[in-house]
């Protein structure tokens, strides 16, 4: 037993790095995304707003798993030369797009939290309504913010799993290849998985726990 | 309506359509087990989490954090493949049975906290007064708290059901049919990756469509908070 996780660990190990990897790149592109979305659906025109209502209701409609097929299989599938994606930056987009929604829905309940005298109060010295957004609304709703960031920066961890589908070689399917060397030993080699997610996840969600009570938090709409 | 063909070919999906059927059958039959299972495991882990004995809070809340802090993949994994390693079982899980514990053991922690929520919101007034009926504490929970916690988070339960319906696709890696499957079925037949996956996305849209109005008619009948 000991041997087996002496043998399995170091491919682990990069495994965790990769999805490490990819969940930051993920959580830096999905939160910029999902900032330009949620901030659109706030202050852009009902028409903008309900395009943006409608791409986020599809992308949540829907699960992961069939985001990432459709970015990885059929995208290529329509020939267009730049649609065709390798593993890596496919589930990169998928993911990104996935986060954003969740991103968006915070962004726009943090600025929607802010209370509306704040604004008027700006405009009523002579703010314009960007200046107003800006140097008023946006630095308290900054803050609202920041507590559920932890929990969506969690559920990209989770979801980096599922790219293992298509043979990007992050932790799960790093445990998988182990269990084909050692196929006695399923339990400890998932196990030995569930353990790494779980360090990687576990102080997240404790921060932003503390971070809720710091900043206190928004209700998203569900 | 020829000219549709050539990005959407609906004729194949037409040639699919039993596959399709019995795969949307098989997502509603999957998630449905699994939702009854998760209320279950949720509502006793959402009493455990609040009782004070320490040892059954404690339980609770390591229970909630493991699931919350590990990939469904992973849990779907260990369930399936290493459940049946230990002495408990004498048999293997087929892949119906592990799909559906893994999904209602995680769907049950996020349903406990959401049923922890409700029974936290019931003023403590109603406990008392259903002390002073002289009510056991297993009638209290069933008469008095339960009923008015459940009314109060209806509407994030119904969220969370949504998001384990999507989840459902997630046990079509361990062999199980249901709606992806189906998509996975045209994909590997007529390598069509459009119309398969297409059509399973439109599927998903359909149930989350109507998952959406029951949840817009709860929160519209439940109305304002009750006490």
């Amino acid at each position: 037993m000991i041997d087996v996780i002496t043998s399995t660990l170091p491919f682990l190990f990069e495994g965790l790095w990769i999805t490490f990897k990819i969940s930051l790149i993920t959580i830096i592109c999905g939160s910029l995304l999902g900032f330009v979305v949620g901030m659109l659906r706030t202050v852009g025109g009902k028409p903008i707003s309900m395009v943006l209502g409608l791409y986020i209701h599809a992308l949540r409609g829907t699960p992961f798993l069939v985001h990432l097929y459709v970015i990885y299989f059929m995208l290529p599938a329509t020939g267009i030369a730049w649609l065709q994606l390798e593993a890596f930056p496919a589930a990169v987009i998928a993911l990104s797009l996935y986060t954003s929604t969740y991103v968006a829905e915070t962004v726009r309940a943090a600025i929607q939290a802010v209370p509306g005298g704040q604004a008027e109060a700006a405009r009523s010295t002579g703010m314009t309504g960007a200046q107003a957004m800006w140097h008023v609304v946006l630095p308290q709703a900054m803050k609202l913010m920041i507590p559920p960031m932890g929990g969506i920066y969690v559920i990209i961890i989770k979801g980096t799993s599922i790219v293992s589908v298509i043979g990007i070689s992050e932790l799960v399917r790093a445990g998988e290849n182990a269990t084909l060397r050692h196929p006695k030993e399923l339990m400890l080699i998932y196990g030995l998985t569930a353990l790494m997610y779980f360090a990687y996840c576990y102080p997240v969600l404790r921060l932003a726990r503390w971070a809720e009570t710091k900043f206190g938090s928004v209700r998203l709409p569900s | 309506m020829d000219w549709i063909v050539d990005y959407y070919n609906w004729r194949v999906v037409i040639q699919f359509i039993p596959e399709f059927r019995d795969g949307i059958s098989a997502t509603l039959f999957i998630s449905f087990i699994s939702l009854i299972l998760s209320l279950v495991i949720g509502t006793l882990a959402a009493i455990m989490r609040i009782s004070s004995n320490p040892v059954s809070w404690r339980i609770a809340a390591g229970y909630v954090q493991a699931i919350r802090s590990t990939p469904l993949l992973i849990q779907i994994y260990v369930i399936y493949f290493s459940l049946p390693e230990l002495p408990i079982l004498d048999r293997r899980l087929n892949e119906l049975e592990g799909g559906v514990i893994a999904l209602g053991l995680n769907a049950g922690a996020y349903m406990s906290e959401i049923i922890r929520a409700g029974i936290e919101s019931i003023s403590k007034g109603q406990v008392e007064g259903a002390q002073s009926v002289g009510m056991t504490y297993l009638q209290r929970m069933r008469y008095v708290v339960l009923p008015q916690a459940f009314a109060n988070v209806l509407p994030p339960l119904l969220g969370q059901t949504a998001v384990l319906i999507k989840d459902s696709s997630l046990v079509s890696f361990i062999g199980v049919f249901e709606l992806f499957g189906a998509g996975l079925t045209v994909l590997s037949e007529r390598l069509m990756p459009t119309e398969a996956f297409m059509t399973v996305a439109f599927g998903y849209l359909i149930i989350y469509a109507v998952m959406l109005q029951i949840s817009n008619y709860a929160q519209k009948k439940l109305g304002g908070k009750r006490a």
